[in-house]
């Protein structure tokens, strides 16, 4: 406690104590991820141990963590808010069950089909992305998040309408080469769901990585800036909500194979699911890697938790009011607290970093910068530069 | 004849339900550059609030009123407890405390009220017989109300901000908070107050709804006129009161009327129809038809 | 006794102060102008006085310590042209001025401080109707000095008043500000970066580096200094 009063009074604010710095390719570096790895597929084969209620809770959190990877995608990194992706994964969802009732696909393969769906539904609303803006673009997902439910309402012969589509489990067995058999459909989606979610998150992060990934966080956080740097806003927003809604559809296909059927009302593809996903991306962290998984896994979970101390309608307040106070103390959502918890401890940098080729200064070098830029950045918001060289010249001129 | 004047007089009835909660939005987002999600769940807790004093015996009138200051009293508090502290942090999480909002106090009427559907009674007088004639379409009483009711809100608000000080304090905290609060005006006042008058608005528009609702007053009432008035208030250009107004009307309007006579559409895509229009609207005037500003972060 | 006696102040955003214990006497009835580079600590000052970030110091006016709320300050009698002007630009140019009386009561008083400004300054007279945002830079600013003038103040706060203004009209500007200054005896507080024409007014000079004041004095003695005269007079 002492010592946070005396960082408080302390004029120079100093780094309490220095990160362990990882360079990108190094030995150190490499070891961290081969732990990860091991880590991921221990955690799969124990998930393969679980009791099929819950197998099938984890898979309907990994599906969700899919659907809200794509959501992220869009409002997380990009900053186009939309509150329209219920119908993006309801496009994936009917598009698989069409497929399996109607023209008798193997469920697999229907899924390239619903990914391909969502990017073009995704494309074709992005396109209004071009004139359209900050919550005028909001309405024009929400429109196509209310306009979703009533279309597969009016198209019945096709979608089954009001009464819903069912799938039975005989369209949904297991592949043969999986060797499992048609009772072990929950361990199968178990593992198709556990194995989506870690080739879509890594697709996403070397994508973020990538210069089309700094693009998109440049069209969120300074529009107007990157324009003049010559990168294609218009392109990086239709293209970004076209794999947004690839994504989510993929999971909308992961959907319908898992529940097996589906309905218009509910909940599954109307405003209610756009609501949830927002939710899970923001209780996650908006824009990080991690936060839809830890997201998703509050949002699945959370409502049996407060249905289990209480019944009815008072869940629903404490699912309210846990929002709430989630905003209120972090709002940076749990994967961005965690993230930034760990970058005192460890920090992960590019492997031409100066810090990481001399690790024994490293910790000056850092700590020292984190000082200038502080001061640089307080300097910076008390005057921006542009108007004052304006003025320069004006004055200069008056004599 | 008669069916198209019918059809024309329900979607400006219900157009004028969206306009009065597009209103609602207005206010809000004029004080705070904030979309309300939340703004028809306050309605809905409202109205069960003024259903609730009816039960106990209070005139009709009495009880719509003391709705309104419900209204008024409960979304000036959420602004001032909760909106407020976060609104410098980001505009989701802004939105994330508008949803938690809208589902904590849903789940809040139904705990206090239960989900059976509850008959609001009408202001005045809606019996079978209570109707008089316009171009041979039949006009009843609750009908007369909500147009009465907008036109009043309208005028009202429209003097206020036009006429009083306290409407020019409005306007100056709308347009640049900081500025105002240099010259001395009390933004945190002023903040409130937009809020809590859009909580007034907003039971207002809850309590004439719910007699004229196919489904009475139950906790999923407020959510399709909420959408509506999303729609109203962006159409009109969301800082905009008489974009609100005829925002509302338009989208009553055209619902009412894709029903009656686009066959395809029928009864069943009414909101899809409204929706693409204003897509459509939007894409030719990405700032509604009458916003003012860029809604955009530079 | 000063009109308005700043002593000890520190402010800043966040943790990290952006000023550290600056004094700065005002004499009633007398111009003092702040000299600083950009990034020096002149805004961060002017808005702490003003009450819109936390500060820490004293602040008095007439020996009267004054209250930490934007509207404490202006009943104080201290009213801000803030940098960039500020202008309620969705609002006629009549509707800034009445804001600009925000606080008072006299009605009849302030309908003759409209007439009197708008007379002052003859381009708000001509367009008091006009939407605020439709009026060019130089017009703005004589809005807002008009509309702080508005609530009577003792003491006149001008950030970088000539900020992005052609040379001619902010001649103009300073003769008024020159004008107003030996009319009513208001006193006044003018940062600027580059100030040769703020400094004919002035009776005493204060040079801001990185937050805190490093040397005040006549401004003849500023003029005097080579160094200081390239540095922030610009010959």
């Amino acid at each position: 406690m002492s010592t946070v009063t005396d960082r408080e009074r302390a004029t120079e604010p100093r780094t309490e104590r220095s990160p362990v710095l990882l360079a990108e390719g190094s030995r150190a570096y490499r070891i961290v991820v081969l732990v990860i790895i091991a880590g991921i597929i221990g955690l799969a084969l124990i998930g393969t141990t679980l009791s099929v209620y819950r197998m099938s809770q984890v898979t309907a959190v990994l599906i969700t963590a899919i659907a809200v990877i794509g959501l992220n995608l869009a409002t997380g990194y990009t900053g186009l808010l939309s509150i329209g992706h219920s119908a993006l994964f309801g496009v994936g969802a009917y598009a698989t069950g069409i497929l399996i009732l109607d023209y008798a696909y193997s469920p697999i393969l229907t899924l390239p089909i619903a990914t391909a769906l969502g990017f073009a539904v995704g494309l074709i609303v992005g396109v209004p992305a071009l004139r359209i803006r900050g919550l005028y673009f909001s309405l024009v997902t929400l429109a196509l998040g209310i306009a979703f439910p009533e279309i597969i309402r009016r198209f019945d012969d096709f979608t089954g309408g009001a009464a819903g589509l069912l799938i039975r489990s005989q369209f949904l067995t297991p592949p043969s080469w999986t060797g499992l058999t048609r009772f072990e459909r929950g361990l199968w989606l178990y593992g198709l769901s556990f194995v989506s979610f870690v080739v879509v998150m890594l697709l996403v992060r070397n994508l973020m990585r990538s210069r089309t990934g700094i693009a998109m966080r440049g069209v969120r956080d300074h529009e107007v800036a990157i324009r003049s740097n010559g990168v294609d806003v218009a392109r990086t927003k239709v293209l970004t909500f076209g794999l947004s809604g690839a994504i989510t559809g993929y999971a909308g296909g992961l959907f319908a194979m898992n529940v097996g059927a589906l309905s218009p009302d509910g909940g599954s593809f109307t405003l209610v699911k756009s609501i949830e996903l927002i939710t899970a991306m923001f209780i996650g962290g908006a824009g990080t890697l991690l936060g839809p998984l830890i997201g998703s896994t509050v949002t699945v979970f959370l409502p049996e938790l407060t249905s289990t101390w209480t019944t009815g309608p008072i869940s629903g307040v404490l699912f309210g009011v846990t929002l709430i106070v989630l905003v209120f103390f972090m709002p940076e959502g749990i994967a961005g607290r965690l993230q930034i918890i760990a970058r005192r401890f460890v920090r992960v940098v590019p492997p031409d970093h100066p810090a990481a080729r001399r690790p024994t200064t490293s910790t000056q070098n850092s700590g020292g910068n984190a000082t200038g830029q502080k001061s640089v950045a307080a300097g910076g918001a008390e005057q921006p530069p542009g108007p004052n060289s304006d003025d320069a010249s004006s004055e200069g001129s008056s004599r | 004849m008669e069916l198209f004047v019918e059809r024309l007089l329900a979607g400006v009835t219900n157009g004028s339900i969206f306009a009065l909660l597009a209103l609602a939005l207005v206010m809000v987002y004029r004080s705070t550059g904030t979309l309300n999600f939340a703004q028809g769940e306050f309605a809905l807790f409202s109205a069960f609030f003024a259903w609730w004093l009816v039960g106990t015996g209070l005139p009709v009138w009495a009880a719509v009123i003391a709705g309104m200051v419900a209204g008024f009293v409960l979304c000036a508090a959420a602004e001032r407890a909760l909106i407020r502290p976060v609104q410098r942090k980001s505009e989701l999480a802004t939105l994330i405390v508008a949803l938690g909002l809208f589902s904590g106090l849903n789940a809040a009427v139904a705990l206090i009220w239960g989900t059976d559907t509850k008959v609001m009674p009408s202001i005045v007088p809606n019996g079978l017989e209570d109707y008089f004639e316009l171009f041979g379409a039949r006009v009843y009483g609750d009908t007369v109300i909500t147009w009465v009711a907008l036109a009043a809100v309208t005028i009202l608000m429209t003097l206020l901000f036009t006429k009083t000080e306290l409407g020019l304090h409005m306007r100056a905290v709308a347009d640049n908070a900081e500025s105002a609060a240099l010259t001395g005006v009390n933004t945190s006042r002023i903040l409130m107050l937009g809020w809590g008058l859009a909580g007034a608005i907003g039971a207002l528009a809850g309590s004439l709804a719910t007699p004229l609702a196919p489904e009475q007053l139950s906790v999923t009432t407020m959510f399709p006129i909420f959408i509506g008035a999303c729609a109203a208030a962006l159409l009109g250009g969301l800082d905009s009161l008489a974009g609100a107004v005829i925002g509302g009307l338009i989208i009553g309007v055209v619902e009412a009327m894709v029903t009656g006579y686009v066959p395809l559409v029928g009864g069943a895509m009414q909101q899809t129809t409204a929706m693409v229009l204003i897509v459509l609207i939007l894409v030719v005037r990405p700032n509604g038809l009458f916003g003012s500003k860029e809604l955009e972060r530079v | 006794m000063s009109a308005l006696e700043i002593s000890g102040l520190s402010a800043g955003y966040g943790a990290a102060d952006v000023v550290r214990d600056i004094s700065i006497s005002v004499p009633a009835g007398e111009v003092v102008v702040v000299l600083g580079a950009n990034g020096a600590g002149k805004t961060t000052t002017m808005r702490a006085i003003c009450g819109l970030i936390d500060r820490r110091g004293s602040i008095r006016v007439d020996g009267v310590e004054i209250g930490s709320k934007p509207a404490d300050v202006v009943n104080a009698g201290v009213s801000l042209v803030p940098q960039g002007r500020g202008t309620l630009g969705t609002l006629t140019v009549l509707d800034n001025l009445r804001v600009g009386a925000a606080l008072r009561r006299d009605r009849a008083a302030i309908e003759e401080d409209i007439e009197r400004w708008t007379s002052v300054f003859p381009v708000l007279a001509e367009r008091v109707d006009q939407r605020a945002g439709t009026l060019s830079g130089g017009e703005q600013q004589m809005l807002a000095v008009a509309r702080a003038l508005m609530a009577r103040p003792r003491v006149l706060l001008c950030d970088e008043p000539s900020l992005g203004l052609a040379p001619r009209i902010v001649q103009h500007l300073f003769a008024t500000l020159r004008d107003i200054n030996s009319e009513d005896a208001t006193s006044m507080l003018i940062v600027e970066q580059n100030a040769e024409l703020a400094m004919d007014l002035a009776s005493s000079v204060y040079l801001l580096e990185v937050g805190r004041v490093v040397r005040s004095g006549t401004p003849a003695s500023f003029r005097e200094d080579t160094e200081l005269r390239r540095a922030y007079l610009g010959y």
